[in-house]
């Protein structure tokens, strides 16, 4: 009956970010989304729950106070409690630092577990440093890109995907992965598991109640809007659009 | 001053990373030194392009995983105290990137595509992408070490020159590691490099099924061009190979022609064709985020659209 922590992380939707004055980043209209990857994480820490006939899946997540949101969000997602590690200077960390508060929280607050999920990178940084950080930290064998998982007898056995194909590997129990999005299909949660969510069990913790310092390393200069617009002419499906789509093309110089 | 070190697992990443690091080696006044896996490059090979020493890991018996290097090289850069150490950020690459910042607590700037060393201000300064594309990132590190993991081909392989001088050293083997390898399967290559494309014809997830595909090929060759996709295509439908994937967790196009095909135009996509000349799309829905992305579209059903674009191309 396996224990499994699922991490997420509560980002901006970038669809969403504009570009504002001067290059900068308009987040005035932004929503908030559980990171596409996290959903497959926890969508896996779920399934091999109850693939184990039992225990438990426990949702970890590091942000800002505002993040309780996504902690709600991630629990209609099948999960059996969280622990939110919540403070206002939480927003912007580092890769680094997100992963050393999640080690602190995990040793201190999760006694026994087996395996800890994580996306294989967040939609905002998409650094894909906190899972194989993490499992430094906590001293635990780590698998990254993984595309398939089981666990039997205490040992994991993952398929990780790498440039030249695939690797099958298996490693001890407790583990790390990070997962791929074509690992599972996530649910969509119904109006009865936001409900339920609502019932679950929330541990917050509080940055007092830490004691690394959780220091960053790198400095963030600058962070500005790329501009990918471009003249955008929309034409018809019809004769007279089609030759204009054709025309184009041609004038373009890429075909004679 | 600090040296730079570059760790690689293949030749075309050895050279690559000491193109990466010969752009950054004068300004620091730093060393270069090549990590590189057994059967990649040759000792000879990195120190024509630049390498003052060479590191040669351990050869690895089957089961072991590449990352069972990790404790060799937290002994070694403990030792040596680089000032920058750069990976590819291939898949291994970018697992062993992490785990060895984390040992080393240092810093690591993901998927780097500008890499410079103020003199001034002693820093190492990093650009990368962020929010999928709709942001630039920028970094700066003035810790030893910061680690760097590069995007294959972001930097030009350094070139070899001859007389050049340095040492070799082999490394000792690593102890096992707890994760073992028990098979592998190789995977089904593209035939072409999109990266290198003249003209790029992308498939999404507009396609209803994989043989429809034959529709979007039809209008590659048309073209003269190349077939690519996006993610859902590659990485989850598993409909065409995984180097065919343009964008953020992709390669990076520069086509003088896109065309996307039932494309919706997400960031993460798009990010991976800033570099193209002319981008047009055809796509269903007028409010796909596309639209705005191109030079021009056609809003339309792209199995009645396309084959009127082909017989309008033919005449
Ligand atoms: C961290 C991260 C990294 C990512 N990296 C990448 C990446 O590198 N590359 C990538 O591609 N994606 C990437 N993605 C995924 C990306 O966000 C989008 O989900 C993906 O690009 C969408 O693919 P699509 O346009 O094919 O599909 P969809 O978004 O589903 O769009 C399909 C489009 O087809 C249109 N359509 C449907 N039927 C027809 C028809 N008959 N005729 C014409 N049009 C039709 C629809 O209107 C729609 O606009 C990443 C996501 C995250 C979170």
């Amino acid at each position: 009956m396996p224990v499994v922590i699922a991490c997420f992380k509560w980002v901006v939707d970038e669809a969403y970010i504009r570009r504002g004055a001067g290059g900068a980043l308009d987040f005035s209209s932004v929503d908030y989304k559980i990171g596409e990857y996290d959903r497959n994480a926890i969508e896996e820490a779920v399934r091999l729950r109850d693939a184990g006939g039992g225990g438990s899946v426990i949702g970890v997540t590091v942000g800002a106070p505002e993040s309780a949101k996504g902690v709600k969000d991630a629990l209609s997602r099948g999960m059996d409690r969280a622990i939110f590690v919540s403070d206002a200077s939480f927003r912007d960390l580092e890769p680094s630092q997100t992963a050393a508060i999640l080690a602190e929280v995990i040793r201190t607050h999760i006694p026994q577990y087996d395996l800890v999920a994580c996306g294989e990178g967040s939609s905002d940084l998409y650094a894909q440093q906190v899972g194989p950080r993490l499992a430094e930290l906590l001293g635990i064998p780590c698998v990254c890109f993984v595309q398939k998982l089981s666990l039997e007898g205490g040992r994991l056995r993952a398929e990780r995907r790498v440039e030249d194909g695939v690797e099958v590997v298996e490693a001890p129990l407790p583990a790390l992965v990070t997962v791929l999005p074509d690992i599972n299909t996530p649910r969509i949660p119904g109006v009865k598991d936001t409900l339920m969510a609502g019932k679950k069990p929330v541990t917050t913790v509080k940055r007092e109640e830490l004691t690394g310092t959780f220091g960053g390393v790198l400095k963030t200069a600058a962070m500005t809007a790329s501009s990918l617009e471009r003249t955008g002419e929309k034409l018809a499906a019809d004769a007279a659009g089609i030759a204009r789509f054709v025309d184009s093309l041609r004038k373009s110089g890429v075909i004679r | 001053m600090a040296g730079i070190w570059i760790i690689a697992e293949t030749r075309e990443q050895a050279f690559e990373l000491l193109g990466a690091g010969r752009s950054l080696a004068p300004g620091m006044g730093a060393a270069l030194t090549a990590v590189v896996a057994a059967g990649s490059a040759s000792p000879e090979e990195c120190i024509a392009r630049g390498a003052d020493e060479v590191l040669l890991l351990a050869e690895l018996s089957p089961g072991e995983p590449y990352g069972a290097h990790l404790p060799v090289l937290e002994q070694e850069a403990r030792a040596a105290s680089p000032g920058v150490i750069l990976f590819s950020a291939a898949a291994r690459g970018k697992e062993l990137a992490a785990r060895l910042a984390a040992r080393l607590g240092a810093g690591l700037c993901s998927a780097c595509t500008a890499l410079s060393f103020d003199k001034g201000s002693g820093s190492v300064l990093m650009e990368r992408i962020a929010y999928g594309g709709a942001a630039i990132q920028k970094l700066t590190s003035s810790a030893a070490p910061v680690v760097v993991t590069v995007p294959p081909r972001s930097f030009a392989p350094a070139e070899a020159a001859d007389g050049r001088q340095g040492r070799t050293r082999e490394l000792p083997a690593p102890p096992p590691s707890a994760v073992k390898i028990v098979d592998r399967k190789p995977r089904e290559k593209a035939a072409k490099d999109i990266a290198e494309a003249r003209v790029i014809v992308c498939a999404g997830r507009g396609f209803d099924k994989k043989e429809d595909l034959a529709l979007a090929r039809e209008l590659a060759d048309a073209l003269g061009g190349e077939l690519g996709a996006t993610r859902p295509l590659t990485e989850e439908l598993h409909w065409l190979p995984e180097d065919l994937c343009i964008g953020l967790s992709g390669v990076q196009v520069k086509p003088e022609l896109y065309v996307g095909l039932g494309v919706s135009g997400q960031v993460q996509h798009m990010t991976g064709v800033r570099g193209a000349r002319v981008v047009c799309a055809v796509n269903k829905d007028e409010n796909a985020p596309i639209f705005a992305l191109s030079d021009f579209g056609i809003v339309g059903n792209l199995y009645e659209v396309v084959p009127k674009i082909i017989e309008a191309m033919r005449k």
